[in-house]
């Protein structure tokens, strides 16, 4: 069966790497992608401020405001938001526009005569058709 | 013999011209009858349209589907994800499954256990033996009564069990505001969706909930999550975990490894299935290929034979 340990080996390219790059610290210079981004050194303090603060805060609600160094980008938040701007999802972007314009201004307003309403169903189509156009792009983008 | 046959085309003759006579005269018999062709108009029209109206009537009262629940309370269906482990020749990233893991331990297992996974089964898949072994001495198991009949505690082996946060749903459900936060050993294979759901829920918190939702005290807006009130609050940020490979730790990036980690955890044995199909396939192919060969190699004299009837000669010459 040598197609399929070939198969198996070529899944598997981890089985001799990654215990190397265990032992010896952070294996960032591993993926050439990463390396140019952040050194060596930053790699270090990125380790050593991360681990501060997962022990000074455990619920790490705001990383955001603890990290000095550039933001990582969300390739999904990313995409998403493209999305929700092309042409493809228009429609029910215009729809869930103007329901957040309505029942806002309905629940300003003094007198609630009317059925009090929500945006969640606009909410899901134009979430629906965002993530159906985002999710080739986020699984091209993830590794 | 000749004459016997001629004589037989004579009385086709007489019969066909019998046929020809009566079609004339019952086509002229019919006219008076069909004298109005207006009238049998309207009657093939009127029976189509209540056979038509009788169906759109039908599919008006029963063909539409009555949904009880309202799309909030069905939350929304995930998107397919291209996963590469759902394709027929791809086995588990297991590089992601080791990233997942790391996402799991350093995250999720401070509430949701883990609890049929043993540390032996994280061996050759995620981790080499002596990883496995030092991640499981970090924590402490009952051991065997000693001689006083105490319990002590011992260093986690490789055959231990990952261990669970609380110590039973109830410990659980009081740490978590009432919340039982499932055990994700088979997560995947019991939610619908399976590993488009857990991601979609890992990374469908919206910023703020949309204008006019009601959001429970206590509870989270998460679109996926049936109701939309999910108690687990988002909890995968950007760079929330540190990748020992050096890939960028966002959110989607954490959610897609933990979750295809737990659909290993849910179903360990992909590669091996996927792998032994392949062999049942090509093995099965080549036999069925084999004894269909057989079966005509057998059947071939049979199937070749010419049974041959020679009727004894009846009475003279013609």
């Amino acid at each position: 069966m040598g197609f399929f340990t070939d198969l198996w080996e070529s899944a598997t390219p981890w089985s001799s790497a990654e215990a190397e790059a265990v032992s010896g610290g952070t294996g960032t210079d591993s993926t050439p992608a990463q390396g140019g981004e952040a050194g060596e050194g930053e790699a270090a303090d990125k380790n050593a401020s991360t681990s501060d603060n997962k022990d000074g805060d455990d619920d790490a609600e705001e990383p955001e405001e603890e990290e000095e160094e550039e933001e990582l980008e969300d390739p999904q938040e990313k995409f998403q938001e493209e999305c929700k701007e092309s042409k493809q999802c228009s429609g029910p972007k215009h729809h869930f526009d103007e329901c957040v314009e309505r029942v806002t201004g309905a629940s300003e307003s003094e007198d609630k005569k009317g059925p009090s309403e929500d945006c969640v169903e606009e909410f899901f189509h134009l979430a629906h058709c965002a993530n159906e156009c985002a999710a080739p792009k986020l699984w091209a983008a993830l590794k | 013999m000749l004459a016997r046959s001629s004589c037989l085309r004579a009385a086709g003759a007489v019969r066909n011209g019998a046929v020809t006579v009566s079609k004339r005269a019952a086509s002229t018999s019919t006219t008076e009858a069909a004298a109005s062709p207006f009238r049998l108009n309207l009657a093939g029209g009127a029976a189509t349209a209540v056979a038509i109206g009788s169906a759109a009537w039908y599919y008006h009262l029963y063909g539409p589907t009555a949904h009880a629940m309202t799309p909030a309370e069905e939350g929304l269906h995930p998107t397919k994800y291209p996963w590469v482990h759902s394709e027929y020749l791809k086995t588990f990233d297991h590089q992601a499954l080791r990233r997942g893991f790391q996402v799991y331990r350093e995250v999720c297992s401070s509430c949701h256990s883990l609890s049929r996974i043993p540390y032996r089964s994280l061996v050759g898949v995620t981790h080499t033996v002596d990883e496995a072994k030092a991640m499981a001495e970090e924590n402490e198991y009952d051991s065997e009564p000693n001689d006083q009949g105490d319990i002590e505690k011992r260093p986690g082996k490789l055959s231990d069990y990952l261990p669970s946060p609380y110590t039973n749903d109830e410990a659980a459900r009081a740490a978590n505001n009432g919340a039982l936060p499932p055990d994700l050993s088979l997560i995947v294979k019991a939610r619908h969706g399976g590993c488009d759901y857990i991601f979609s829920l890992l990374t469908g918190y919206p910023e703020e909930p949309p204008a006019g939702a009601v959001v429970q005290e206590g509870l989270n807006f998460n679109p996926y999550f049936p109701g939309t009130g999910i108690a687990m609050a988002r909890v995968l940020y950007n760079e929330l975990v540190e990748y020992e490979d050096g890939t960028p730790a966002t959110t989607s990036q954490m959610a897609k490894d933990v979750t295809e980690f737990l659909n290993w955890a849910a179903e360990p044995e992909m590669d091996q299935r996927k792998k032994m199909g392949m062999k049942v396939i090509i093995i099965g192919s080549a036999l069925f290929a084999l004894s269909v060969w057989v079966k005509r190699y057998k059947w071939s004299p049979i199937k070749t034979r010419k049974i041959a009837y020679n009727p004894p000669q009846m009475g003279g010459k013609h």
